[in-house]
């Protein structure tokens, strides 16, 4: 395994307590419940943003905690979500008087933990609600699945959730922002390798050198078809003509354009594709009020990038524009 | 009739921890084929304190033993089967917290209790190829062996043939909830991993309480991918 593990147990501890190690002033990790908080979080009359999923996905969660952002995450395993208990922990630590925000990536597992999380904190009291983001159009929703899956959109709606708190919104306002950008996001996905969870050891699906799995799932679900690798130009079409055709986006449109690498992919290539969506962009009659070329969902070592695309309007590019921090920075 | 001891069900239990322990990569490794790769480490996670804790646990009653199995699941599995095991095990807890010992009938209710908690929390229903595709036969086999009073090890026998067969017809099924769900019509013709651990468990049910039968299928005789 070319990994930087130690026992494949303690990766994501590990994990976690190099964030809060990084980030001493900032941050605090427990152990106990794989929690990352902000130290000065809660803090009375802002509501508290939180996440938590299944490990592997840096910088989502935990690693997007920071002003401006998350206020606490917890993390499971390597694609497991956290137990209902770190849910649970993270949302009572970080209850203010005006509530805790919990946004759900629409993973089942994900929503069962927190389902009941959230259910245990209302009975004692905590003023909490949650919102279900769901932007990858890859999987159609139907009766056979339980609908689309949340992926990269995700940093959208923490980045304006984080905003709106920040400007003092009540929960019921922050949660309305949180459906409004969810319902003008679209991702999809593209994976040229697979991914070797640590504690697996092995590849978790079979991809020739020469394939391609579009619309593939952040835990290397399959999407819509296997396919030989074609051109980068080309694959970006399809993700284009995929994410453009199912969202609200129309000629004149601001919007803000993200190429997000799966974690195996080199900046460079990522940057290849970017100049292929703008020229889309350009074409489809959008204007790119702002990028976002790099890693901000992953699915650890996976080769892949995925687009995403969000309609902006004055409210929401205010929420872009607010300063933020994340544990991840690279500045 | 009561004829199931609080010592047969912790003896139960202990054996589950060992079925899923010992079955850790097996099980993973079949989730690998059309899940995410996690289901028998998640599993596992829960199981190895339910093993380290067992002896200290307190077994005042059957329904309080199991309400402790129930929250170190719920506490340290996470994922899917967190939820989904830890609600299972809760209900049928809550069935028994003043029973020292049980009957089928006992049992046959506290199997219908987990599963109509399971199908709340998770959503999932007969047909959608989950482990309740292998409960709910299990459910109703039980069932008829209460009213028939037939005795625990004709009832375990049985149950297991089920959870074998089940396994088996399903495998053909697409799944449309659980973990499986992701990937749609790829995962028709592999196995459920919840559905193949649960056979695995009552056929290890069956060697320990000296209860004759020989699985068929290589999921069980062979258990590994």
């Amino acid at each position: 395994m070319r990994k930087f593990v130690n026992n494949p147990n303690d990766f994501v501890p590990e994990m976690m307590a190099g964030v809060a190690a990084a980030n001493p002033n900032l941050l605090e990790h427990q152990p106990e419940f794989q929690l990352i908080k902000r130290k000065d979080r809660p803090v009375a009359g802002k509501v508290s943003v939180v996440q938590g999923s299944g490990s592997g996905h840096e910088p989502a969660h935990a690693m997007a905690v920071g002003p401006g952002m998350l206020d606490g995450a917890v993390q499971g395993a390597v694609f497991a979500a956290p137990p209902v208990d770190a849910c649970y922990e993270c949302i009572k630590q970080l209850a203010s008087d005006a509530g805790v925000l919990v946004l759900i990536n629409n993973y089942q597992g994900d929503r069962m933990n927190w389902d009941m999380a959230v259910e245990m904190a209302q009975a004692e009291g905590v003023n909490v609600k949650s919102f279900i983001i769901d932007d990858d159009v890859a999987v159609k929703d139907s009766s056979y699945t339980i609908g689309r899956r949340g992926v990269a959109g995700n940093f959208f709606v923490i980045k304006a959730c984080g905003a709106a708190a920040d400007l003092g919104k009540s929960l019921d306002e922050v949660l309305e922002v949180a459906k409004k950008v969810n319902g003008q996001v679209r991702t999809m996905g593209v994976a040229l390798s697979s991914c070797i969870p640590p504690v697996k050891g092995t590849p978790i699906f079979d991809i020739a050198v020469d394939e391609m799995e579009v619309g593939v799932g952040i835990h290397g679900e399959p999407g819509r078809r296997r396919d030989k690798t074609k051109p980068a130009n080309e694959i970006l079409d399809e993700m284009f003509e995929a994410v453009s055709g199912d969202g609200p986006f129309s000629k004149g449109d601001r919007v803000a354009v993200m190429v997000n690498g799966l974690g195996g992919t080199p900046i460079s290539e990522l940057y290849v594709l970017y100049n292929r969506a703008a020229r889309r962009c350009e074409e489809a009659g959008y204007t790119i009020v702002r990028n976002y070329v790099g890693e901000y969902c992953t699915s650890l070592e996976m080769a892949g990038a995925s687009l995403t695309l969000l309609k902006l309007d004055d409210e929401l590019e205010k929420m872009l524009d607010a300063p933020a921090e994340v544990a991840a920075r690279i500045f | 009739m009561s004829d199931i001891t609080i010592g047969n069900v912790e003896r139960a239990i202990k054996t589950t921890a060992d079925t899923v322990l010992a079955n850790q990569q097996y099980f993973s490794d079949l989730d690998g084929i059309a899940g995410d790769g996690d289901f028998g480490a998640s599993l596992a996670s829960g199981f190895r304190l339910i093993d380290a804790d067992l002896p200290e646990i307190d077994k005042s009653s059957i329904g309080n033993m199991l309400l402790k199995i129930s929250m170190i699941i719920t506490k340290n599995v996470g994922g899917c089967s967190g939820p989904i095991w830890g609600t299972g095990f809760m209900r049928a807890a809550m069935l028994t917290k003043e029973k020292q010992e049980i009957g089928l009938a006992d049992l046959e209710q506290m199997v219908g209790a987990a599963i109509e908690g399971i199908k709340a929390r998770g959503g999932a229903d007969l047909g959608d190829k989950t482990l309740l595709d292998s409960l709910i036969p299990i459910h109703e086999k039980l069932k008829e062996h209460a009213e028939k009073g037939s005795s625990p090890a004709v009832a375990l026998r049985d149950a297991a043939e089920v959870a074998e067969r089940k396994m088996e017809e399903a495998k053909a099924l697409q799944p449309r909830r659980g973990r499986q769900s992701f990937v749609g019509e790829r995962a028709t013709g592999t196995p459920d991993p919840g559905m193949v651990a649960i056979a695995c468990i009552l056929q290890d049910w069956c060697e320990q309480f000296g209860v004759e039968r020989t699985p068929q299928a290589k999921e069980l005789t062979q258990r590994s991918v």
